[in-house]
């Protein structure tokens, strides 16, 4: 009985914690393509939810596309580390911040509600660069 | 073995695949936004790509920004972009004042919905309620909130998956049809659902 209302318990943190705190999913994956949370490493499968501070990696033959809950779109080619170093949404009101860093690799980007929200609320962060987006499609690329 | 390593160095200034790079496209739609260069090489500004179709070079105090030219994309460019997740569609539903029955112009709308989140990889739903003008903001959002919630339990007890689904309250933010203030409007009550 004890048992049962402590899994009952666990089983409900667990859901309810990363639905809260969900901003965007995994559309699609191929080859080497992982999720780097903290110090977890997980397949970025079909559906997976993310979370802010999340680092995408793929290697040579790697590739995944998402979607955020503002509407943002990625798709993330091989050999690539990009993490969302920040997101911030209003659903309501439909604002908000949204910080990504390209270490190395490609990323294409069709931006949402977030960039739209205020000047330079999307920003995309290179080891050698900082983008401000104003609402649009676009391809970043940082050799290794 | 001179203009062969002369080659290679014209090839990384012609390409630019030495640095990293910026390439703005037009937009789904057809028109296109702009991208700023806020910091480059370390040292602050703001050079404004504001032309479709142009590739800008990173890393230098001044950013070189150039049309892509006939040669379009590079192929791995190209595949990246076929690669972009679907944009988001929209259904919108109507339901009899203060019930939970649609009305019967909605029933379909719930096929639609159901094949478009059948057919997209990863679904994922987002139940919106949107009220008309009657009533203050701050009113509005709670109600349009909880219009939003009962709607997603009603779309779950059909069978759509409650894992997939959240509720957003929009308010009185997005009218379909602009009103002045406190004016009733049934084609402004409605729950739009909206699939990525």
């Amino acid at each position: 009985m004890v048992r049962g209302s402590l899994f009952l318990a666990l089983s409900l943190a667990l859901s309810s914690a990363p639905a809260f705190a969900e901003i965007a999913r995994v559309k699609s994956s191929s080859g080497n393509a992982i999720v780097q949370r903290g110090a977890s490493h997980v397949p970025a499968t079909t559906g997976l939810a993310l979370q802010p501070g999340d680092w995408l990696v793929t290697g040579k033959d790697g590739r995944i596309s998402l979607t955020f809950i503002d509407n943002s779109r990625f798709a993330i080619g091989p050999n690539s580390r990009v993490a969302v170093s920040k997101f911030e949404y209003d659903r309501t009101r439909q604002q908000g911040s949204f910080v990504t860093r390209v270490d190395r690799g490609s990323l294409a980007v069709v931006s949402g509600k977030i960039a739209k929200s205020g000047r330079d609320a999307m920003q995309v962060r290179t080891p050698n660069s900082l983008l401000g987006v104003r609402g649009t499609r676009f391809i970043v690329e940082v050799p290794k | 073995m001179r203009s062969h390593g002369f080659a290679i160095c014209l090839f990384f200034v012609l390409t630019g695949c030495a640095h990293s790079s910026l390439v703005l496209l037009p937009d789904e739609d057809g028109g296109h936004g702009q991208v700023a260069i806020l910091e480059s090489g370390g040292k602050a500004g703001e050079t404004v790509v504001g032309e479709a179709n142009s590739r800008a070079t990173l890393g230098g105090s001044q950013p070189a920004i150039r049309p892509l030219g006939a040669g379009g994309l590079k192929p791995n460019e190209a595949l990246l972009v076929s690669e972009l997740p679907p944009p988001a569609k929209s259904f919108t539903l109507y339901f009899l004042e203060g019930t939970t029955e649609m009305t019967p112009e909605s029933l379909p709308v719930l096929d639609e919905l159901r094949a478009e989140i059948a057919k997209r990889s990863g679904a994922e739903v987002q139940v919106t309620g949107h009220t008309d003008t009657v009533g203050n903001e701050v009113d509005n959002d709670a109600l349009s909130q909880r219009r939003a919630e009962e709607i997603l339990n009603l779309l779950a007890s059909r069978g759509f998956d409650r894992s997939i689904m959240s509720a957003v309250g929009r308010g009185e933010r997005e009218l379909k049809a602009p009103t002045d203030d406190n004016v009733s409007s049934p084609v402004n009550r409605r729950v739009e659902v909206i699939v990525r």
